[in-house]
């Protein structure tokens, strides 16, 4: 009996879950930076509005380079609903803090995901997570490195309007 | 065609020859290229079992299943629900795109 199904898809379904999810949590993230941008640009933090603006499209185009994978690979990516977005922050430290948080679920999700896709054996969806740990890494190093500047320079007095200036610098 | 799984109420058929699979639900049988059969899965799982032992959530314990891009329609109770569950996920270990132990833990 030909194998139909392994000519039809080269993961595993569980694997295509897992992305699926993966698929949810980057459309929230986007979203959420979005929320961020939005917070940023009413409290006078026009560059970190840029920022979170750049952030916005980065995670949509993780969540399409997965969602592409999955076409690719003859599974059922799922379009995902995105609800719960926070949009109340206490400073521009909390939207900062809260965003690394957040790199950091995404980033232990996906370890997750490849270690759950090395057991089941599939080297496809494993090698394709390869991307995404590295970029995660340069995800998480942003982010600390404007906490450690907003630490050096100082919330007193001009150091709000210096940081927001200066978080031009990762805005590539 | 080949059988590949059969549970209380449903069979799950490959038929080799047409590339695709084929599911008998006892009225009727359907043919499904295998993007149907992902998509059957994907709301197959997505049935929350739990609400239909919650009137509120579930008042009567049915649920309005459509396939093959709504050209079926089914109205499944409890029983049916799981068993279509059961068809789904074994169906899968079957056609080997599931890992055995995995599907097992579910």
């Amino acid at each position: 009996m030909k194998d139909i199904a392994r000519q039809s898809m080269s993961i595993k379904v569980e694997s295509m879950d897992m992305l699926n999810a993966q698929i949810k949590m980057e459309a929230h993230a986007s979203a959420l930076y979005l929320a961020m941008a939005s917070w940023c640009e009413q409290n006078g933090f026009f560059t970190s509005a840029k920022f979170f603006y750049k952030q916005t499209e980065e995670e949509r185009e993780h969540m399409m380079k997965i969602f592409n994978f999955l076409i690719d690979t003859g599974g059922n990516p799922i379009s995902p609903e995105v609800t719960n977005i926070n949009h109340d922050y206490s400073s521009i430290v909390d939207v900062f803090e809260s965003t690394l948080e957040h790199e950091i679920k995404v980033t232990k999700s996906i370890h997750n995901i490849v270690k759950k896709a090395r057991e089941l054996g599939d080297i496809t969806a494993e090698r394709f997570l390869d991307w995404f740990v590295m970029e995660q890494v340069e995800e998480e190093n942003t982010i600390r490195d404007i906490l450690d500047m907003i630490e050096v320079t100082g919330t007193e007095g001009v150091g709000l309007q210096m940081i927001d200036n200066q978080v031009a610098e990762w805005i590539d | 065609m080949n059988v590949i799984l059969q549970s209380t109420y449903y069979t799950l058929y490959q038929a080799t020859n047409e590339r695709c699979f084929y599911i008998d639900f006892g009225q009727k049988k359907i043919r499904m290229p295998f993007c149907q059969l992902l998509s059957l899965r994907h709301k197959v799982m997505s049935i929350d079992i739990e609400d239909h032992f919650d009137s509120d959530l579930n008042t009567h314990g049915f649920e309005v299943l459509t396939l093959c891009n709504k050209e079926h329609l089914f109205i499944l109770n409890t029983l049916e629900v799981l068993d279509l569950k059961n068809l789904v996920e074994y169906g899968f270990m079957a056609i080997g795109l599931s890992s055995k132990t995995e599907a097992l833990n579910l």
